[in-house]
């Protein structure tokens, strides 16, 4: 899967759970600071991703994932 | 229906979780079990199979553990495994005497949330002075954090309940906060204030005091997390040293107060009596997909049946769909 495609899906699953347009979504977006996302929402969607993309992430990498960028080149680095 | 049941959760499982269940069995033939755990355990308690399966796992969720990681690395735990079975639709609510965080983070991260309610919320029953149906009080720790958007959201979910489950028309909801007048509280207390007044499907009735919690004097009380948490634990931690107080004035004084005790210990049964929550069955975690009720770690069989019929009732009167339907309606006309 290509990183391009890999950005799409994030940006719809993440257009859907913040309710937000999926236009306005870069990889600079970061969850905190622009999607206002707890820390309630960030497991959620770590989870959503496992899911998604069938890939583990474990806790210690995704504490590491901050921006929409930072998910798109772990799952990019993680799946096949 | 079927109910998946964690049971290794709480001081004295499987034993009472068995116990617990099979009377509930025999009670609602319509109701069938699915016991997470230990086998071998969960046998050695088991007299009858009827309507029960028992779905063997090795790994347990402790006390101790902490919960998001818990339910994320003990896949197979009976509390997971009992959670992904009603997320993958085999059994329709979640009953566990285990740890509550991790209960909480199951409910949440494997049964999942109702996609309109922000946050989910965990509602005790307590007792009250004047009523056996007790007082449903929510959030009491799901959340540090609040939204007046997210009390307005248990406002309503607790309404439902009170209606579906305790058959009470038109519940009286109130609002938590540092004194009954309108103007009273912060900002989010001010806010939540001006959505309840204004959201028509409840029987709002204005601001309660911590003070008036047991008083009877509605039938569901909405308080963000940090201040349900803090206000349960000063009123249990309050009624448990006025007990132990009063048991040692009573014995420790001498024989004439020995004699007094005895005279007046009938009397002081009946408060015991109307303490006695039992009856109210467990915690539920409302805004997920199926019902997730938490009895406490130290139930007896008593508390496990009245659980099970609390579940029941939830399912029978497809509780949880009607708050969904409500949310959507409220978001269409947004």
């Amino acid at each position: 899967m290509s990183e391009q495609e890999i950005f799409d899906k994030i940006t719809a699953l993440l257009a859907d759970k913040f309710e937000v347009d999926k236009a306005t979504i870069k990889k600079e977006t970061s969850f905190t600071k622009d999607l206002d996302a707890d820390s309630i929402d960030l497991v959620e969607f770590v989870l959503e991703l496992e899911e998604e993309f069938g890939a583990e992430i474990p806790d210690e990498d995704a504490e590491k994932i901050l921006t929409v960028g930072d998910a798109v080149t772990y799952i990019s680095n993680h799946t096949k | 229906m079927k109910i998946a049941v964690d049971a290794m959760g709480g001081d004295n499982a499987p034993q009472v979780v068995v116990e617990g269940i099979e009377k509930a069995r025999d009670e609602w033939s319509d109701l069938e079990f699915v016991l997470y755990g230990d086998e071998e355990q969960i046998k050695k308690y088991l007299k009858d199979s009827k309507n029960i399966t028992i779905v063997h796992t090795d790994e347990e969720i402790l006390g101790t553990d902490e919960p998001v990681k818990a339910i994320r690395s003990k896949k197979n735990s009976s509390m997971v495994r009992a959670a992904k079975s009603v997320k993958d639709g085999e059994t329709d609510a979640l009953f566990s005497l285990g740890n509550t965080g991790a209960l909480l983070a199951a409910g949440i991260f494997i049964v999942g949330r109702i996609k309109q309610v922000d946050r989910p919320a965990l509602m005790p029953t307590l007792p009250v002075t004047n009523s056996p149906l007790g007082v449903n009080i929510l959030d009491v720790g799901a959340n540090a954090e609040a939204k007046a958007t997210y009390l307005q959201q248990w406002a309503v979910m607790g309404s439902i309940y009170a209606t579906d489950v305790k058959q009470i028309k038109e519940p009286r909801v109130a609002l938590l906060n540092n004194g009954t007048e309108e103007d009273k509280g912060d900002t989010l207390h001010k806010e939540a204030f001006d959505l309840l007044k204004n959201t028509e499907e409840i029987n709002f009735i204005g601001n309660v005091e911590s003070g008036d919690l047991l008083a009877g004097v509605a039938d569901v009380i909405v308080t963000d997390g940090f201040t349900g948490n803090a206000a349960l634990k000063a009123t249990e931690g309050t009624a448990t040293i006025l007990l132990k107080e009063l048991k040692k004035a009573l014995m420790d004084n001498g024989i004439f107060t020995k004699l007094g005790a005895a005279i007046v210990a009938p009397s002081l049964k009946g408060i015991k009596d109307m303490f006695d929550t039992s009856r109210a069955g467990g915690a539920v975690l409302l805004g997920l997909k199926s019902p997730v009720i938490k009895a406490h770690g130290a139930a007896n069989v008593e508390t496990i049946f009245y659980t099970v019929k609390q579940i029941y009732d939830m399912l029978l009167n497809d509780t949880v769909n009607k708050a969904n339907t409500y949310f959507e309606k409220m978001n269409k006309e947004k």
